[in-house]
């Protein structure tokens, strides 16, 4: 345990390390002519690549890319947050697209003394899909179309934050994980679908997109609903335990289960998923 | 006497601290309040049914700790043995992840996949150690505890490599141990569990003190050294793997609570392991009040807490005992 620990270590400084040269260097070199094989390491990525038309052009993708439907048929690379950087360089790509993370900072580096095109983005919040869509057009000859898609997106959002949500404020909590409590926080795209289907999450007072709490605080700012994110079960196991009773909302049983990939990730679908959101809580409330 | 009454008043006062601070921040009046039940429901079930019970276990998963790691010290003659050093940190984390992994359903399958991954680290070292059918050789259950660690460490590694991110960071949180899943029921089952073995190791005393003087010499002094050596290790991994089920792996109590009472007040063992039962429970009740609190509403995982707390204590106490 001891032995792993410090190899853990050391990863992780070589990690910091290659983040800060990544973040000092310029933002990867970037082809001249657009993109024509494209392997996207993020689901976020994959799925804005076809949002914008060039969808055609992606020629490898992580496991875990599942949308739109047609991504399933591209050749996987892997899990994109530990690249494997043969089976990346095996698609004889002309850029790649990394999520910007210190877990895959080492294949960055390796791909660029490799001499592939690459660019890194975060896809954490839902003014990211506008900036990503933006680059990733210019990146792939299909600047017209994701121009466009960006701007009205942008609008959209713009005025889904201006009208109010009429009726009553519904707090809710949105549980990441049960053990340890881990919450999402005001720093995450999950925060800002709910807001914009006008609830309140009681832990958008941290600044992080996700938190380790204890059940006492859950307890102490009594939800109304537990928002459950990723569960598949309609009714979570751990809801049984005689320590989760203390938290009202679970006492009532009061679940919202949140499973579509469009609330995993930040996307063009997410004005769909707060109408969505909104239907489900009304319905919880019921 | 005045020892015991010092450690006892330790135990107490850091007990209620645990009760009275906590991240909800509640004002101390009302926390008495609802220890008797009255005020604000949310408060009386924060109160009574998060806080003791919360509370309670971490004294007795650290006292429990602290009892192994004296223990296993004096049967393996190692400093550095803890109470995980014997493959059960290995075995349980093995389990808990395949647990997690294989998205075994039930409130209770992370905890009972952890006991069940311990026991067999603990029968497959067992078997390990044992030779010629009745000799249980301690250098062999110290080596055979480090590489059955190693074994269920590398496998637990290769699932983590395979599983998605999400229930990577999980399991990874659900490893470092924590005592968010405290409650009358848990600390019940604890209780019941770890009573047994406690009693069975504190009644051992005696032959532990000539047994930390080598087999040899234990066997002329007249303690039956072979039943010993096999109780020993049999209780003390039970306790531990009762301890992981609950609280997950906390590291750092196990081995420095039995350094720091041995250089306070001696070798003994009728003295040490009540006195790092006591000890242990405050420094692992003290910890978790720490790691819920300090950062609120943000948790720190406790084995973090419990090693910033007791380094530099230990540090100091090694300083003076060897100065």
């Amino acid at each position: 345990m001891r032995f792993a620990g410090r190899n853990a270590a050391r990863a992780a400084t070589a990690a910091i390390l290659a983040a800060a040269a990544a973040g000092c260097a310029p933002a990867g070199r970037v082809a001249e002519r657009p993109a024509h094989r494209v392997v996207s390491l993020a689901p976020s990525i994959t799925e804005l690549l076809f949002a914008i038309g060039a969808g055609d052009r992606v020629v490898g993708r992580t496991t875990w890319c599942d949308y739109p439907p047609e991504a399933l048929s591209i050749a996987s690379v892997g899990d994109g947050l530990h690249p494997n950087v043969e089976a990346i360089v095996a698609r004889r790509p002309d850029l790649v697209l990394f999520y910007t993370s210190s877990s895959n900072a080492a294949a960055l580096e390796r791909l660029r003394a490799l001499g592939v095109a690459t660019d890194t983005i975060r896809m954490d919040r839902l003014a990211d899909v506008v900036t990503g869509a933006r680059r990733f057009g210019r990146l792939t000859g299909t600047a017209r179309r994701a121009d466009s898609l960006a701007a009205a997106f942008a609008a959209a959002l713009d005025s889904a934050r201006a009208v109010p949500v009429p009726g009553p404020r519904v707090r809710v909590v949105l549980l990441a994980w049960d053990a340890p409590p881990v919450v999402i926080g005001g720093g995450g795209f999950q925060h800002e679908l709910v807001t914009l289907a006008g609830v309140d999450n009681v832990f958008g007072d941290l600044a992080r997109a996700s938190g380790q709490v204890s059940i006492e605080t859950i307890a102490a700012r009594d939800p109304d609903l537990v928002v459950l994110l990723g569960e598949t079960a309609p009714e979570p196991a751990w809801a049984a335990r005689p320590e989760w009773q203390v938290v009202r909302a679970v006492r009532e049983r009061r679940f919202v289960r949140l499973t579509g990939s469009e609330f995993a990730r930040p996307t063009f679908r997410a004005l769909a998923a707060v109408r969505d959101l909104r239907a489900a809580i009304g319905e919880a409330r019921r | 006497m005045r020892r015991w009454t010092a450690l006892g008043a330790l135990a107490i006062a850091v007990l209620a601290t645990a009760i009275v601070v906590g991240p909800a921040g509640l004002a101390p009046g009302d926390v008495l309040r609802g220890l008797v039940g009255r005020g604000d429901p949310t408060t009386i079930a924060i109160v009574r049914d998060l806080r003791v019970p919360r509370a309670v276990l971490a004294f007795l998963v650290g006292g429990s700790l602290a009892v192994t790691g004296a223990v296993l010290q004096a049967l393996v003659r190692n400093p550095l043995a803890d109470p995980y050093l014997l493959g059960l940190s290995g075995g349980a984390g093995l389990g808990a992840v395949l647990a997690i992994a294989l998205g075994l359903g039930g409130a209770w399958a992370v905890p009972a996949a952890a006991a069940v991954g311990a026991l067999a680290a603990i029968a497959l070292v067992y078997r390990l150690a044992v030779v010629a059918g009745a000799v249980l050789d301690t250098r062999v259950l110290l080596l055979g505890g480090v590489v059955v660690g190693a074994f269920a460490a590398a496998l637990m590694g290769a699932v983590l490599a395979l599983s998605p991110a999400e229930d990577l960071r999980s399991a990874l949180l659900w490893l470092l141990g924590g005592f968010d899943t405290a409650s009358w029921r848990t600390l019940g089952i604890f209780a019941a569990y770890a009573a047994a073995p406690l009693v069975l190791l504190y009644r051992a005393s005696r032959p532990l003190d000539l047994l930390s003087l080598g087999e040899e010499p234990a066997r002329f002094l007249g303690a039956d050294v072979e039943p010993l050596k096999r109780l020993l290790y049999v209780a003390a991994s039970l306790l531990t793997a009762a301890a992981v089920a609950v609280a997950g792996i906390i590291g750092f109590v196990g081995l420095v609570i039995p350094h720091a009472i041995r250089l306070l007040w001696g070798h003994t063992h009728r003295t040490l392991l009540p006195a790092a039962f006591v000890l242990g429970g405050a420094l692992l009740c003290a910890a978790d009040a720490v790691a819920r609190t300090a950062f609120a509403p943000l948790t720190l995982p406790v084995g973090v807490v419990t090693a910033v707390l007791g380094v530099p204590v230990f540090a100091i106490l090694v300083r003076r005992w060897s100065a």
